[in-house]
């Protein structure tokens, strides 16, 4: 039936969008800025993962927690040698601060495009695939095995990203600092520590959603791109910062792009959720469940 | 204290002073750089330096950061391009209509974006950015998408398309000049220093922003359309979120907020990456870099260490925290 | 007529009333002080006349005219200027310059403008100062900056949120005297402060607010020693 196949397609892609919209929702709650690089942590992720294992002939089930320890390095070299100026008071940027934070994060996106070009190349081959079933059918639905446990492996780590944030010792730090700085800072938190482990912890799961998702897009040095752009509009619909906001508008863009592409327009599918952003930013900033956006 | 002149006014004086030096430094490169080749990169790296001056209006000046500047000069290439194609118009008519077009469109973009800031207002306008680009891109009924447009020329040989843009820009750095010393110039910088203070002492916050923004896009599609008759030739490309990477890294690392720095930014930048073509493309990884280095470092740019190194009493935007009573 | 009229003004955030039906007027030439503890609304208020809020219920008459709902840059252009509790400048140009663009946007050319800045300069002895940018000033130094650009064209209202809060006595000196030589020429304030001994030299007559009400408005004198002002301060127990 199409219109299952649509739904649980658009479902699966959007927990893939999940996982990189957490990571851009955190950043944004504890930093108050967006990473316009986000999207290439997801294409060094799907880099590492294809590379060790097509190139080193290791298990993709050992690529995967390489592409996650790939992504989290990256993540915290970034936050250590770039973000420190947003809350280090270095006041060269003043209350630019925010603006600082899009050029150096544009800048760095691309830089990373464009030295993975040079140094590696786009790849010919796509990612391998975690299972070797082709097809797996549960009930009505055909679905491609590698998707199915991708998906899998994605929910899981969602999960367990969502219950580390609410319960763990510096889950809760994160959410300290991210509604209050000062006072967490007060409060003894070490909020420079809890600003590296977000931007790792970020990095980390887009690398994972680059790797999962390598076996449907070939790694290229700007495969991170349109992932980017989406997590943008998932991150400002969901609510900035809010962290089940984003999985649920994940979701609900996956679905809607899948529908979207069939019934409305296969060309423009990708400037639907463009035009959500905009429509959201203009009307709506705190999305659906996120903070008041900041006042100026 | 008084006496001899406004010291911002002073600054000013000695920033256009020195962009009419290197524009006539550019004026009279030809004849010693005889290549063709080369003439041809300089009126690129001009194009680019029309975006990147008008980008600096709108986020050096104004603290808009806006990710569309690309955009709008693909916008004014296509008016310029749109119009040749369907109606067999030239020039005379395509480059006053690029510049409306643009302009236009900026105003009304700058009208919606007038209450975001930092992230919120980057985001918006890198998606209009990316919806126009596709929108041109696959109207291929329209626009022949990315097969792109071919454009009428100006001139027969390439020479006077050299003096043509060496012009253009010696205008739009008077218009810019005059502007500044103007109450404009006021308005503008303390709305990118502190928009609620400005509003509060009077300063018309709607009308300044959207004025910025669409004197920003106007001039936008103004050079595009211009490198759209020198290239014979418009496509999406123009429209690539790359080449807004490139117009911010010419403006940071000239010196963002300065007069001259995007000047001086956008023609180094280019000229420089076409030497690091030839090493082996390595221009993207180097520049990129060098605006990461400059924008935690080098806040005031090269023009900023220009200003340093001769010792000008206040060459550094204020970056002290306020001392001690 | 009144110079400001505020009549029943509301406002609520959320559950919280920072606003109570708050009530009083000012006459052309009062200079006013307003008081109240932490809480009470009075630069809720504040941002309500400067146009930064707009008010729930309620009206605020400038001359006779409404005001309420007009834009903050609308409300200067009539003559409604102010200063923030938390010091506000264009940390990014000089001194001089961050005077001279509230001359120019409220009307005066720019020669009227750079005379009008040079000579508020040097009654605020900020003179030395004029070139640095307004970042690099100390804080004191830029609170007097602030206080200074509300007077480049006299305001038909001037309203000081705060002015003398951590400041050296030195500058305190300076704008109070400031406040007196204007005020004797007819310059109407409102005065917001904590600080009681200043507002007592200063403020022939104060409103007290508490818990977004109107709890006082009399002479300075009889204020103070009001008991319904004491309790709110200081508990029943004191009063």
């Amino acid at each position: 039936m199409l219109t299952l196949d649509l739904l649980i397609n658009g479902l699966i892609i959007g927990v893939f969008y999940a996982l990189m919209a957490i990571g851009l929702s955190l950043i944004f709650g504890i930093l108050k800025v967006v990473n316009f690089a986000h999207g290439e942590f997801y294409m060094v992720g799907a880099y590492a993962y294809t590379l060790s294992a097509l190139a080193l002939g290791i298990s993709p089930w050992i690529a995967l927690p390489f592409a996650l320890l790939v992504g989290l390095l990256l993540g915290l070299v970034v936050e250590r040698l770039l973000m420190r100026p947003l809350y280090s008071g270095y006041t060269s940027w003043g209350v630019m601060r925010d603006e600082y934070a899009v050029i150096v994060t544009f800048a760095l996106s691309i830089f990373l495009i464009n030295i993975v070009d040079k140094v590696v190349g786009p790849y010919a081959f796509k990612g391998p695939a975690l299972i070797g079933i082709s097809r797996i059918t549960i009930g009505p639905i055909a679905i491609s095995g590698h998707r199915l446990i991708a998906a899998i492996v994605a929910i899981v780590v969602i999960i367990a990203v969502a219950l580390i944030i609410r319960y763990s010792f510096w889950g809760r730090q994160i959410q300290a600092v991210s509604q209050n700085r000062l006072g967490a800072s007060l409060a003894g938190i070490d909020t420079a520590k809890a600003s590296a482990i977000v931007f790792s912890l970020a990095g980390g799961l887009a690398a994972v959603s680059g790797a999962l998702l390598a076996n449907i897009f070939n790694p290229t040095p700007d495969v991170g791109v349109f992932p980017a752009i989406k997590s943008y509009v998932i991150v400002v619909l969901g609510g900035m910062g809010s962290v089940p906001g984003s999985i649920v508008a994940s979701l609900v863009l996956g679905v809607l792009e899948s529908f979207g592409g069939v019934y409305i327009s296969y060309q423009y599918r990708d400037t639907f959720g463009l035009f959500i952003l905009i429509l959201f930013l203009l009307f709506r900033p705190q999305g659906l469940f996120g903070e008041k956006a900041r006042e100026v | 204290m008084s006496a001899g002149g406004h010291p911002t006014n002073r600054r000013l004086r000695v920033e256009f002073i020195v962009s009419l030096a290197i524009l006539l430094g550019v004026a009279v490169l030809p004849a010693v750089v005889t290549n063709a080749y080369w003439q041809g990169v300089i009126v690129v790296s001009m194009y680019f330096a029309m975006l990147a001056i008008a980008w600096n209006i709108l986020a050096g000046y104004t603290g808009q950061f806006s990710l569309a500047p690309a955009a709008f000069g693909m916008i004014g290439a296509y008016a310029t391009g749109l119009l040749a194609y369907y109606y067999n118009t030239g020039f005379a008519i395509g480059i006053p209509a690029a510049i409306l077009v643009s302009g236009f469109i900026g105003l009304v973009l700058g009208r919606i974006v007038l209450r975001l800031r930092g992230p919120y207002l980057a985001l918006t306008t890198l998606s209009f950015a990316e919806i126009m680009r596709l929108v041109i891109s696959n109207s291929i009924d329209f626009t022949r998408g990315d097969l792109g447009l071919n454009v009428p020329g100006i001139f027969q040989d390439r020479l006077p398309y050299y003096y043509m843009m060496v012009l253009v820009l010696l205008a739009i750095q008077a218009g810019l000049f005059y502007l500044l010393r103007s109450r404009a110039g006021l308005y503008l910088r303390a709305i990118r220093d502190d928009e609620i203070a400005a509003a509060s002492r009077g300063v018309r916050i709607v009308y300044w922003k959207t004025f910025a923004f669409t004197l920003s896009a106007a001039i936008c599609g103004l050079a595009g359309a211009l490198y759209g008759h020198f290239a014979h030739f418009v496509s999406p490309e123009l429209g690539l979120l790359q080449q807004t990477g490139v117009v911010i890294s010419m403006v940071v690392i000239g010196g963002l907020g300065t007069m001259v720095g995007p000047l001086i930014g956008a023609l180094l930048v280019y000229v420089a990456s076409e030497f690091l073509r030839d090493v082996g493309n390595y221009q993207l990884v180097v520049f990129a870099l060098l605006v990461i280095i400059f924008a935690r470092f080098f806040r005031a740019g090269l023009w900023g260490i220009v200003l340093a190194i001769f010792g000008a009493k206040r060459a550094r935007p204020a970056a002290v925290a306020p001392a001690a009573e | 007529m009144p110079c400001l009229a505020i009549e029943k003004v509301s406002k609520a955030f959320g559950g919280l009333k920072a606003l109570d039906n708050a009530s009083f007027s000012i006459e052309a030439g009062d200079l006013v002080g307003l008081i109240g503890p932490n809480g009470s609304g009075k630069t809720t208020l504040i941002n309500i006349l400067s146009g930064h809020l707009v008010c729930d219920s309620g009206k605020v008459e400038l001359d006779g005219q409404p005001i309420v709902g007009l834009r903050p840059e609308a409300l200067a252009r009539r003559g409604v200027l102010r200063t923030f509790q938390l010091t506000r400048s264009f940390p990014r140009m000089s001194a001089f310059d961050n005077l001279l663009v509230s001359g120019c946007a409220l009307g005066l050319s720019q020669q009227d403008a750079e005379k009008r800045a040079l000579s508020l300069l040097e009654d605020l002895s900020l003179t030395r100062i004029m070139n640095l940018d307004a970042g690099q000033l100390s804080g004191g130094q830029m609170k007097l900056l602030e206080f200074g650009s509300c007077f480049m064209v006299p305001p038909r209202i001037a309203l000081l949120d705060e002015p003398f809060a951590a400041v050296h006595p030195t500058l305190k000196e300076i704008m109070s005297g400031f406040i007196r030589r204007r005020h004797a020429e007819g310059q109407t304030f409102i005065v917001v402060s904590h600080d009681m001994p200043v507002i007592v030299e200063l403020c022939p007559r104060t409103v007290c607010m508490n818990a977004g009400r109107v709890i006082a408005d009399e002479s300075t004198r009889a204020v103070l020693t009001d008991k319904v002002v004491i309790e709110a301060y200081l508990g029943e127990a004191a009063a």
